[in-house]
């Protein structure tokens, strides 16, 4: 039985939101918070009912999104990031010590019902891995040693602050400026350092003059299609009498990237003036933030920054609602970001129709990245040009990488689009080891080896000469220890776990190649024919799943088996 | 017709409908693009990823099932690397998909295994990954087995959409993708109501009816049982497709011969209480209209939609006819009059049906339809099953000789046959409340305006001088649409106190009966129209149409009944409601009350 507290919670919701099935994800995790972390058919009978769907449908979201449960679990849920940064930096130690600890596998509950271990996919915090998600917290920069303490303290009843250091660095100063300032996220101290004043300078322009300045920027969209934002501004129907709704993608998922959380967790208010300049823009009034789900505490960062703006009168004619994802990597794909918004399963829409003509709701629609966002307040206060000044032609501007895996300093840096490779590694504190080879463009990328890696900058165009792609920026440095054919499994187990279902090309690749590498990686007993069908089964995804994840893992697994195959072949018996 | 343009496909120039997609463009000019979840008659979900093809100028491969058709397209539809990539896809689904085709319902009317033969996928290079899911027995009528679900989403779609039931869902992600209820509970803890369109549109055998076929062997073969079947409608055109006949052809006649030679100690007809019911129903008509009763009337004989009705709008029960299906009525007179006639006793009687229908199991198993003492109607198999149990006992039907059916309640009219196609009920009971109500018969029996497979409800006026008021009637057919005139009528009683119509026909099932979740499967609209058809056909063939004619139905008022609504027929052949949970179906309170 939902409480009297969490039926008005979910009332309050519905009336948020332009139509009231939005407020669905939102409402069953009200639900599940008070219901010792689990929701059972009662409960999502009554959450349908508030917001008006079925109960199937309720089922449906529900076992779509990793982050409800329905089934009853431990007290603390203890689920250790497992992909591919995590593992290069030693997340199967944690796994196993907490295993020992616990005396339970993972996917299973100790019996006094106190904890509850699972191993997941990419956290979003490569760059400070090992990570050991309890309930909502991150415990990041995790040790057997630390993790030891950590359950030592849980077993008490006490979640202990977490205590996680980051490393960072910026040649640019735009993105990452406020990030070492104290109460970076109050509004005063955003004030205080200029903030908000581009947004005054804004009110003042035309809003084709925004787009206008925003088109002559060139700015490449920041999520990873690279898409030049201008353009896509320009794609909205114009004298539509619907309302324009504009989404912020905050869900971050990409395994190797872990940037945008910078600015949200650090300069959350740099995000909102973009958000209210670019919502000017496109004639916006009402805006989203999609956050993933896992960043709770960063949401509620968020939604606080969005209340100070608000209060001081900076929400001109604009209001932002935080909507919260519920662990689902594919809602980083626009028209699955916006099905899960409406309050339903998060799966990608057959295109065209674009967002920008039928979006959320069936209206026109932008859905941009946080770092693409956060960045239109340089371009207008500064103007194009100086924008431009970074980076060189068709690649412009300042850019966050995230480097995670074999490195000293794993971690943010802003760096001018172009930035050598080698400089960056070196800003990383360099590599750990011997350098095999690097994914430098999230994990969805083909994989470079070490010699490929020499002559790189990172950059759109450079990174296309390369076979590879820039993607969202986050690079993964592989050092010797590592096999590949295990890196190629762990690469396909995220994206079998992650595939949405929706289409067959997808749902069955991801799965089929997973069955074939753990042949030949885990029970030994791979064929020759293993790796061709392999290949096989590559050249057949790419291109015809609906939404980008089927080239995400067919693209970099043939890469790896091709660049590779010696590795792979060496594992047939 | 729309805007044109032209297109070329695989070297052939077309002119076509720019509203069309590619596949419809292709179907229309004899071009065949290899599908799988794509359905002419639902919304193309692009799930499979079969029916791609490759277009100049475009990076990658479409869909063609959801690509629309633009001037100047040059389309390919088959060359090696679409042939690899579809026969790959293939692979993959048969990887996650229980291949044991001959225990399978859909065997040989499977679409899948149709296909992998058409495109020769004879390679096993993917490791099978099984799921290995229970089976959901949890439901009367339908039956579901995850292991064959290939997640097309067509189930789901036509529930949601076209049924607005809002059973199913998909569960997971990934590849452990299924389709499935509320916490997996089952359909029988669902709101599901049993109308079977769901097992129409699998292209597998995920979704299929509970056989009862073992049953029926068993009290055939029974020297202690009395075995008695009757016969719905639609069920009589439904069969010579099976067996390479005309599509649409009424074969009653071939239809007794086979049930004779399967062994049915009597067989009887739906039809005769289809003429029955006319009686009964048209009475009640009269009766609330002439004495301020509640109006509309509404239809009671698809129990797909009565249970409908329960779950979704209790507060319209008492519009519901209270009069019993065609099916039930004869169940009880099988079990009451028949014995009286015969001198056969009642607890020797098997009772069988034959049946379009999957609700129609759920129907007879309502603890309410005891009304001969006994349960009314013991078993009911659906078209399928009955096809599965002729080929079964090796009967050659397409050269069967014509038979009967037996007398007493195996005389029909024209009226009663087309009970079976939408629109049906509603002219067969106009002819007959034209007749209580003027002494006469209408010029002519023939209601053209009511008849026809459309998406749309149908609203009609009946006017005629000799008529005391005209009569306006509306039909619908499929639950959506049966959702919204409910909503229309409501809407008219909140505002006016009272709504247009007297009489309304529900059928659950897109086309009626002859669409019905038991008929065989892969049907689409077209399909269902020629089935309809074959029924109006016969109608106009028979040498008596108008159900008051029906010399068996003047005997059966004669020497049992009294007369239409009499105390007997109230007892016999009427019923009442009750109002179901949305969450599960279950029964929350009774509603209406028996007289």
């Amino acid at each position: 039985m939902l409480s009297q507290k969490a039926i008005e919670s979910i009332k309050e919701l519905t009336s948020k939101y332009p139509k009231i099935e939005s407020a669905l994800m939102p409402a069953l995790m009200i639900a599940q918070k008070e219901n010792n972390n689990y929701i059972d058919r009662a409960l999502a009978a009554e959450v349908a009912k508030l917001v008006g769907v079925s109960e199937a449908h309720a089922y449906g979201v529900l076992t779509y999104y990793t982050m409800y449960n329905t089934k009853n679990i431990g007290k603390f849920h203890l689920q250790v990031d497992t992909n591919i940064p995590a593992t290069l930096m030693g997340a199967r130690k944690i796994v196993e010590a907490i295993s020992e600890e616990l005396n339970i596998d993972p996917g299973e509950t100790t019996k006094d019902g106190m904890f509850t271990l699972n191993e997941v996919e990419c956290l979003a915090s490569c760059g400070t891995c090992p990570v050991i998600q309890v309930n909502d917290v991150y415990y990041e920069n995790m040790t057997v040693e630390k993790t030891k303490e950590l359950l030592a303290s849980l077993k008490n009843g006490i979640m202990p602050e977490p205590k996680n250091t980051y490393y960072f660095g910026t040649e640019c100063n735009v993105l990452l400026k406020n990030r070492n300032v104290e109460n970076s996220t109050s509004i005063e101290v955003y004030k205080a350092n200029g903030g908000y004043k581009t947004l005054e300078k804004a009110l003042t322009m035309e809003p084709q003059a925004i787009i206008n300045e925003v088109k002559a920027s060139s700015i490449r969209g920041r999520g990873g299609a690279g898409f030049p934002a201008g353009v896509k501004w320009g794609f909205l129907p114009k004298g539509t009498d619907k309302p324009i709704y504009l989404i912020c993608n905050a869900d971050e998922g990409e395994p190797g990237t872990f940037k945008d959380r910078q600015i949200m967790e650090y300069d959350p208010h740099l995000l909102i003036e973009g958000m209210v300049i670019s919502a000017r823009a496109i004639g916006a009034k009402l805006g989203f933030i999609y956050i993933r789900g896992e960043f709770d505490w960063i949401a509620d960062i968020l939604d606080k920054a969005v209340a100070e703006a608000k209060a001081d009168g900076k929400l001109v004619d604009f209001n932002i609602i935080v909507h919260r994802g519920a662990g689902a990597y594919v809602c980083g794909e626009e028209t699955a970001l916006i099905e899960s918004i409406e309050g339903k399963r998060g799966e990608p829409r057959i295109k065209p129709p674009f967002p920008a003509v039928e979006g959320l709701y069936g209206c026109p629609t932008i859905v941009n990245n946080v770092e693409t966002l956060a960045s239109v307040p340089f371009i207008i206060e500064k103007g194009a040009e100086a924008f431009k000044a970074f980076g060189y032609e068709n690649n412009t501007g300042f850019k966050l990488f995230g480097i995670s895996g074999n490195v000293n300093k794993p971690g943010v840096y802003e760096y001018p689009m172009g930035v050598p490779f080698n400089k960056l590694i070196e800003a990383a504190g360099g590599v750990k080891g011997n350098l095999k080879a690097a994914i430098v463009g999230g994990l969805s990328v083909q994989i470079l080896k070490a010699n490929e890696l020499a002559d790189l900058n990172m950059d759109y165009d450079s990174c296309l000469k390369h076979g590879t792609g820039l993607g969202s920026g986050g690079i993964m440095i592989i050092n010797d220890e590592f096999s590949i054919p295990e890196l190629a499994y762990r690469t396909i187990k995220f994206y079998a776990h992650e595939s949405c279902g929706r289409c067959a090309p997808c749902r069955h690749g991801s799965d089929s190649i997973k069955m074939l590498l753990e042949k030949i990686v885990v029970c030994g007993n791979g064929t020759m024919q293993d790796i061709d069908t392999i290949v096989k089964v590559c050249d057949s995804v790419k291109g015809v799943t609906i939404c980008p994840t089927g080239e995400a893992f067919s693209v970099p697994i043939k890469a790896m088996v091709e660049k590779f195959r010696h590795e792979f072949e060496a594992l047939i018996k | 017709m729309g805007k044109q343009v032209s297109i070329v496909i695989d070297g052939k120039s077309i002119e076509t409908c720019a509203c069309n997609t590619i596949v419809q463009a292709a179907k229309e000019n004899g071009i065949h693009i290899p599908t799988l979840c794509y359905h002419p008659d639902l919304k193309p979900s692009g799930s499979c990823g079969i029916c791609i093809v490759d277009i100049e100028g475009f990076r990658q491969p479409e869909r063609s099932c959801t690509t629309k058709v633009q001037d100047g397209m040059v389309i390919t539809t088959n060359t090696k690397k679409l042939r690899d990539t579809r026969k790959t896809i293939l692979e993959m689904i048969l990887a996650d998909h229980d291949t044991d085709c001959p225990a399978c319902l859909a065997n040989n009317k499977c679409e899948l295994q149709d296909l992998c033969d058409n495109m020769s996928v004879t390679t096993q290079s993917i490791p099978k990954n099984l799921k290995k899911l229970p089976i959901d027995n949890t439901s009367p009528a339908i039956q579901r087995d995850p292991n064959k679900c290939i997640a097309c989403g067509r189930c789901i779609e036509v529930c949601s959409t076209i049924q607005t039931v809002n059973a199913l869902t998909e569960s997971g992600r990934g590849h452990k993708v299924f389709i499935t209820t509320a916490f997996d509970e089952g359909m029988g803890n669902s709101p599901c109501v049993n109308c079977g369109q769901c097992t129409v549109f699998c292209p597998v055998g995920a979704l299929t009816e509970k056989s009862e076929i073992d049953l029926v062997w068993d009290a055939i073969l029974d020297p202690t049982k009395h075995v008695v079947v009757q016969e719905a409608p639609a069920v009589r055109v439904a069969l010579a497709e099976e067996f390479g006949m005309e599509k649409g052809l009424a074969t009653p006649g071939k239809m007794y011969a086979a049930l004779r030679r399967l062994g049915f100690d009597k067989i009887f007809d739906t039809n005769f209480s289809a003429d029955l019911t006319i009686m009964e129903e048209g009475t009640e008509l009269l009766t609330r209209a002439t004495t301020g009763g509640v109006l509309p009337l509404i239809t009671s004989c698809s129990p797909g939609w009565v249970k409908f009705g329960e779950t979704f709008f209790p507060d319209l029960a008492a519009h519901v006819s209270t009069c019993k299906s065609p099916q039930q009525m004869l169940g009880t007179l099988i079990k009451t009059y028949y014995p009286k006639m015969s001198g056969v006793d009642a607890k020797d009687i098997v009772s069988v049906s034959i049946m379009p229908c999957t609700a129609k199991k759920f129907e007879a198993r309502r603890p309410e339809m005891k009304d001969s003492g006994y349960q009314d109607v013991d078993y009911v198999l659906t078209t399928r099953e009955f096809v599965r149990m002729i080929k079964e006992a090796g009967i050659d039907f397409k050269n069967l000789p014509e038979e009967k059916a037996d007398s007493l309640m195996g005389e029909y009219t024209g009226a009663a046959t087309i009970f079976g196609a939408t629109g049906g009920v509603m002219e067969a009971a106009v002819r007959s409340a034209f007749f209580l109500l003027t002494g006469e018969n209408l010029p002519s029996p023939e209601l053209k305006v009511l008849r026809g497979v459309t998406n749309d409800i149908i609203e009609a006026t009946v006017e005629h001088e000799k008529l005391p008021f005209p009569i306006r009637v509306a039909v619908a057919n499929g639950l959506g649409n049966a959702r919204k005139i409910l909503e229309k009528v409501k809407d008219q009683i909140a505002t006016n106190g009272a709504s247009e119509y007297h009489f309304i026909e529900i059928m659950a099932c897109p086309g009626g009966c002859v669409g019905g979740g038991g008929q065989p499967f892969g049907c689409d609209l077209v399909d269902r129209g020629i089935r309809g058809g074959g029924l109006y056909d016969e109608d106009t063939a028979l040498p008596l149409r108008y159900s008051h004619e029906n010399p068996m139905v003047t005997k059966i008022y004669e020497d049992f009944l009294e007369k239409p609504n009499s105390e007997l027929a109230h007892k016999l052949l009427h019923t009442n409601y009750f109002q179901r949970s949305e969450k599960d179906g279950s029964v929350i309170k009774e509603v209406t009350h028996k007289h």
